[in-house]
């Protein structure tokens, strides 16, 4: 009996460390898990090709990719807002979401000390609370066998071309910028593009839910012009499409990519690791060859025919223009009711 | 107790114990329903009575209406109910109309092959809405195969525009949702005694009249079973009007997804999820009452 009772006592025993126990033995694994969340697709695959598979692996980092667009994984990091543990480390979201995340109070000023590649990193791409990881431009697309070189975001722009101007939906608010700026008006004003995008629309503009939509539509030449990121136009130019870029004249919208830190990320040195390895020479030079993206470090080398192709030439540069992310923040909800209602509807 | 000594108790104690074995078998179910299903609608209801502060897109506690009315008074939102409300009965008449016949022949078959038909209908399930979706999507391109197949016979110069139209998101539903139809029917009319249809033939009755006085009736409590699940699952569709239906087509609940993701305005959101999931159950209720009571008549 009394056999029993030990055998009893120590299978309890032995339950309950395991069941208090198991916790710390999974949050130590933890210490070396990154949990990324990213969109899917090409960029998380050249994220696990440039940054994750050479530089982290081997270093015994597990990364784990948490894949969707970038309106739910932020919508998650709200949701989660007021729990003590996350379930992200490193989110990447674009500079004006990032801008937002900051507003709504959700993600970590960063401690740059803790970031040694960050020397080399473009003043502009050094964010309170964001690292800039990639950055293209807004230009004009056209296909030259269909229609001559515009030059201008106006030129694009322009009802004359109908339904052979192609727009992409997720895009509303670059597309209400780049046409604020045909318009006369700028960055911090999308007033003026508004009337010039509806007379698009009557005219038989096109509308496309995604990217990708929009680029099989210049494949088969259903649309002959739009305006896209610069690097995008790359990536579809190594796919065989017939499309050539411009910087139009009125200025270039600048598009950073980069990283933020949910405030409750459950591994905030693992978080460091990944933003400092994303930062490399050779993974920022790794994401301007395979995906025609400008590296936010100095020190990245790119051959000059790459950049020829990726980049923006002195002149171009000087028309880079970076957003107004604060009216774009405080005006978003209403820019997409025009867009949906007005726009659209 | 032995079962022995069960077997002779009395009756009313036999009761007792079948009702608590009975109560104890259906908790399990109302914990997970409770907790999974109606504590998160309870949250959800909290929410659609907040405000959004649209230039910070968040969330302030508040107990007010003004997310109902915002919808009801916006001629853009009550357009998109109307729109989901007439796609969803078109589907349903058009899964009715296509799937009765359907569910008869393979009710009524003694062919050996019959459990094959039953999981060819079954079949298309298999496969998610977003990869059948995207399976039309190459269908109803316009370089996709109906508009290659017809350029090719020399039927039409130019594509048609069918993709990104109601036409297509109404095509994509009905094959998603035809097979719930067919089932719910095969599964009543197999029910339905072959005589009763005999015995009406041999008193004179044309199909025609055989189908309306007979086989219609008995055959209600599956159609209104195929209709009600098809009629749900359409004014919810997600995947399909998302997909074919395009930027410029709203449906209810890709509206819904919106606000919560894109806007993070989850008042408004939740509000838009209640006024749906009540219309649903309101149209759904009074279509039972209406048939319940022609058949009482």
């Amino acid at each position: 009996m009394s056999d029993v009772t030990l055998k009893r006592r120590a299978l309890l025993g032995g339950t309950a460390a395991l069941a208090f126990g198991a916790p710390y033995i999974a949050r130590a694994q933890d210490n070396k898990r990154i949990v990324v969340g990213t969109w899917g697709g090409d960029y998380s695959r050249l994220l696990a090709k440039n940054i994750e598979t050479p530089l982290l692996v081997p270093k015994g980092w597990d990364v784990i990719k948490d894949e969707a667009g970038d309106p739910p994984r932020r919508a998650k990091v709200l949701a989660e807002k007021s729990l003590r543990r996350g379930t992200s480390d490193i989110q990447g979201v674009s500079a004006a979401n990032m801008y937002e995340m900051n507003e709504q109070g959700t993600i970590l000023q960063l401690d740059y000390s803790k970031i040694a590649n960050a020397k080399n990193l473009i003043p502009a791409m050094k964010y309170p609370y964001g690292v800039g990881h990639i950055y293209s431009g807004k230009v004009g697309l056209y296909n030259p066998k269909l229609m001559a070189a515009p030059t201008s975001f106006a030129e694009v722009l322009d009802p004359k071309h109908g339904n052979k101007l192609g727009i992409i939906d997720i895009q509303y608010q670059y597309t209400m910028l780049a046409a604020s700026l045909a318009a006369g008006g700028k960055v911090g004003n999308f007033e003026p593009g508004k009337a010039l995008l509806v007379a698009c629309k009557k005219a038989g503009a096109r509308i496309y839910p995604s990217n990708e939509a929009f680029a099989q539509a210049l494949k088969t030449e259903e649309i002959a012009c739009g305006i896209m990121w610069k690097a995008r136009a790359v990536q579809w130019q190594n796919a065989g499409i017939n499309v050539q870029t411009i910087a139009p004249k009125e200025g270039v919208p600048m598009y950073v990519s980069g990283f933020v830190v949910p405030k409750n990320a459950p591994n905030k040195d693992g978080s460091y690791a990944y933003l400092n390895a994303m930062l490399e020479a050779s993974a920022q030079e790794g994401f301007a060859k395979d995906m025609g993206y400008n590296p936010t470090v100095t020190n990245a080398k790119v051959p000059d025919e790459l950049r020829k192709r990726i980049g923006f030439t002195d002149e171009e540069q000087k028309r880079l223009v970076d957003l107004d992310y604060g009216y774009m923040a405080k005006n978003d909800s209403a820019f997409k009711e025009w867009w949906d209602k007005s726009f659209k509807g | 107790m032995t079962d022995t000594a069960l077997a002779h108790a009395p009756a009313a104690d036999r009761r007792r114990g079948e009702g608590l074995t009975a109560g104890m078998l259906i908790v399990p179910a109302s914990i997970f329903v409770a907790f999974c299903l109606l504590a998160p609608l309870a949250i959800l209801f909290r929410y659609s009575l907040n405000e959004f502060v649209t230039t910070k897109k968040m969330m302030v506690e508040a107990v007010t209406l003004a997310n109902y009315v915002k919808f009801f008074t916006d001629p853009y939102y009550t357009t998109i109910l109307g729109v989901t409300v007439r796609v969803a009965v078109t589907v349903t008449a058009v899964c009715l109309v296509l799937g009765f016949p359907l569910a008869y022949v393979v009710a009524r078959t003694q062919s050996r092959f019959k459990h094959l038909l039953i999981i060819a209908i079954v079949l298309p399930l298999f496969v998610g809405n977003a990869v059948r979706a995207a399976g039309w999507m190459t269908v109803f391109g316009s370089r996709g195969f109906l508009n290659t197949t017809l350029q090719w016979l020399g039927l039409i110069d130019k594509p048609l525009e069918i993709m990104f139209t109601e036409t297509a998101v109404i095509v994509g539903i009905i094959a998603v949702n035809l097979p719930f139809m067919v089932l719910s029917l095969q599964s009543v009319i197999e029910g339905i005694d072959r005589s009763v249809e005999e015995a009406a033939f041999s008193l004179g009755a044309p199909p025609g009249t055989m189908f309306r006085r007979v086989l219609w009736p008995l055959a209600l409590p599956g159609i209104l079973a195929g209709t009600i699940l098809t009629f749900i699952l359409a004014m919810n569709a997600y995947a399909t009007p998302f997909l074919l239906g395009g930027p410029l087509f709203k449906m209810m609940a890709p509206l819904i997804y919106n606000q919560f993701t894109q806007q993070t305005n989850w008042p408004f959101g939740g509000a838009i999820a209640f006024i749906l999931m009540t219309v649903t159950l309101g149209l759904t209720m009074a279509a039972n009452l209406l048939i319940q009571r022609r058949r009482a008549s």
